[in-house]
């Protein structure tokens, strides 16, 4: 079966990168969950209770005063569901591994550059044992 | 024949049952990510943009073998990531085999020569190697110079020790159909059993639309390549499916016929959209809203031809339709006369 390219968001300004959100309703809370739920990088969510739980936001379910998140924390190989109405904040603190990544972005680079960032990845799966 | 005919009864068989059943919606192909982790990173590919805690996280044996038993499909497609660097992909496969499912273990071939004596022949079990063309366009779209001869090498000892092995490419709209053609003759001339092809599709994760295909353009390039085909060429995929990336037939998408399980669970609604998880295969075949889904009635499907949903459709046109199968057998026992 093929194997197809997703190709992701790569490149694009206006990454969430770096942003906080303290939603002040339900709506705004959905809002930032989702945008959340597509970045593809780590987020920290801070709840009221005052604990923070840093990792991917990998799935969510809306619905009403039920909602919840799911989370894969980056220190844990448990999966964290919280529920929607214990959340104070999300911050998107892990890198956004999409941005730069198109392939546009690659077509447009310097050959010296391309070969750089092929060496790079190279190197770094021989040091995981991988290639 | 590019599928073997145990193969097509076992798919015919399991069709025949679901409809006789009144199933619905039943699955056709499992598509089983262990992992997400690659050792290419083709430029712009979405599987493998994680952090490095998720991209190191890898479906255990047990889960991979009860994803397939609970789902039930016949056959089962292991792409990633690269199932190769996970290190019980052996044991997963024995397993898979020993369920008696056909399994087509997608790969780049990097590891594949190095790692072929952990895998034993069967005619369950296929190495499908990803080729994206000819080796400038391969190595060109996999980011990485050589792979395109590494992957050659890697299929003529796979096929050298009795392998079923397959090709799986994506074409995109810079593909040139000539060129193609070429890559086709290329590929026969190594000896693999089949080829399997799909348009490149972007999601709403992929703003720069406008190096994939859209519908119009998709039906003219398959036209171009597939029209006046080789007697040589064999291709392991439904021929109605091939039709209809020519534009000779209208699918509606089928997207529960190949439904994705991996290292999140499994995956609502298809290969390609990721708009949520269920726990269990049941929870998502229940609680998924098809009906939202395909070309006409979402708008991140709209321009959508992919094979994960839309073969499923031609299959169900083969065992639904007279016009179907009447066409199925014939491309099958006469592929030149499309």
């Amino acid at each position: 079966m093929t194997d197809t390219k997703n190709h992701s968001t790569a490149g694009v300004p206006g990454s969430p990168e770096g942003r906080v959100f303290q939603p002040g309703s339900f709506n705004e809370l959905a809002e930032a969950v989702e945008l959340a739920f597509d970045y593809r990088g780590d987020v920290t969510v801070s709840l009221k209770s005052g604990e923070s739980i840093s990792g991917y936001l990998f799935n969510r379910q809306v619905s009403g005063s039920d909602s919840y998140l799911e989370v894969f924390p980056s220190d844990s190989a448990e999966t964290r569901r919280i529920r929607y109405d214990q959340i104070a904040t999300i911050a998107f603190t892990g890198e956004d591994t999409a941005t730069g990544k198109s392939w546009e972005t690659w077509v447009s680079k310097k050959d010296s550059e391309r070969q750089i960032e092929v060496e790079r990845v190279a190197a770094e799966a021989r040091t995981r044992g991988i290639l | 024949m590019a599928v073997p005919i145990s193969q097509m009864a076992t798919v015919t068989k399991y069709v025949l049952s679901q409809k006789l059943s009144g199933v619905k919606r039943y699955p056709l192909v499992l598509m089983l990510e262990p992992l997400f982790r690659c050792n290419l990173a083709c430029a712009g590919c979405g599987k493998i943009q994680y952090p490095d805690h998720v991209l190191d996280k890898r479906l255990t044996v047990e889960q991979c073998l009860a994803a397939a038993e609970e789902c039930g499909a016949p056959i089962v497609s292991i792409p990633g990531g690269e199932p190769m660097i996970h290190p019980e992909m052996p044991a997963i496969v024995r397993g898979l085999v020993a369920q008696e499912r056909y399994i087509y273990l997608c790969t780049n071939a990097i590891l594949m020569e190095r790692k072929l004596d952990e895998y034993q022949p069967s005619k369950f079990l296929t190495f499908s190697v990803h080729m994206d063309g000819l080796k400038d366009e391969h190595d060109l779209a996999v980011c990485r110079d050589g792979v395109y001869d590494v992957a050659v090498k890697a299929i003529k000892a796979a096929l050298k020790r009795g392998h079923r092995v397959t090709t799986n490419t994506t074409l995109f709209d810079d593909a040139n159909p000539e060129r193609v053609r070429k890559f086709f003759d290329a590929m026969m001339d190594l000896g693999v059993e089949g080829m399997m092809i799909s348009p490149g599709y972007s999601y709403q994760k992929a703003p720069d639309q406008q190096h994939f295909l859209k519908r119009e353009r998709t039906r003219e390039l398959f036209s171009r390549i597939l029209g006046n085909p080789k007697k040589k060429w064999q291709f392991n995929q439904s021929p109605l499916f091939l039709d209809f990336l020519m534009g000779r037939r209208e699918y509606e998408c089928t997207p529960w016929g190949n439904p994705t399980y991996n290292v999140f669970g499994w995956q609502k609604p298809c290969y390609l959209l990721q708009e949520g998880y269920a726990k269990t295969f049941r929870e998502l075949m229940d609680s998924t809203e098809w009906d939202h889904y395909g070309t006409g009635r979402n708008e991140k499907c709209a321009d959508c031809m992919v094979h994960c949903g839309y073969e499923p459709s031609a299959v169900e046109d083969t065992f639904g339709t007279l016009s179907g199968f009447g066409r199925t057998v014939k491309l099958t026992m006469l592929p030149t006369s499309r």
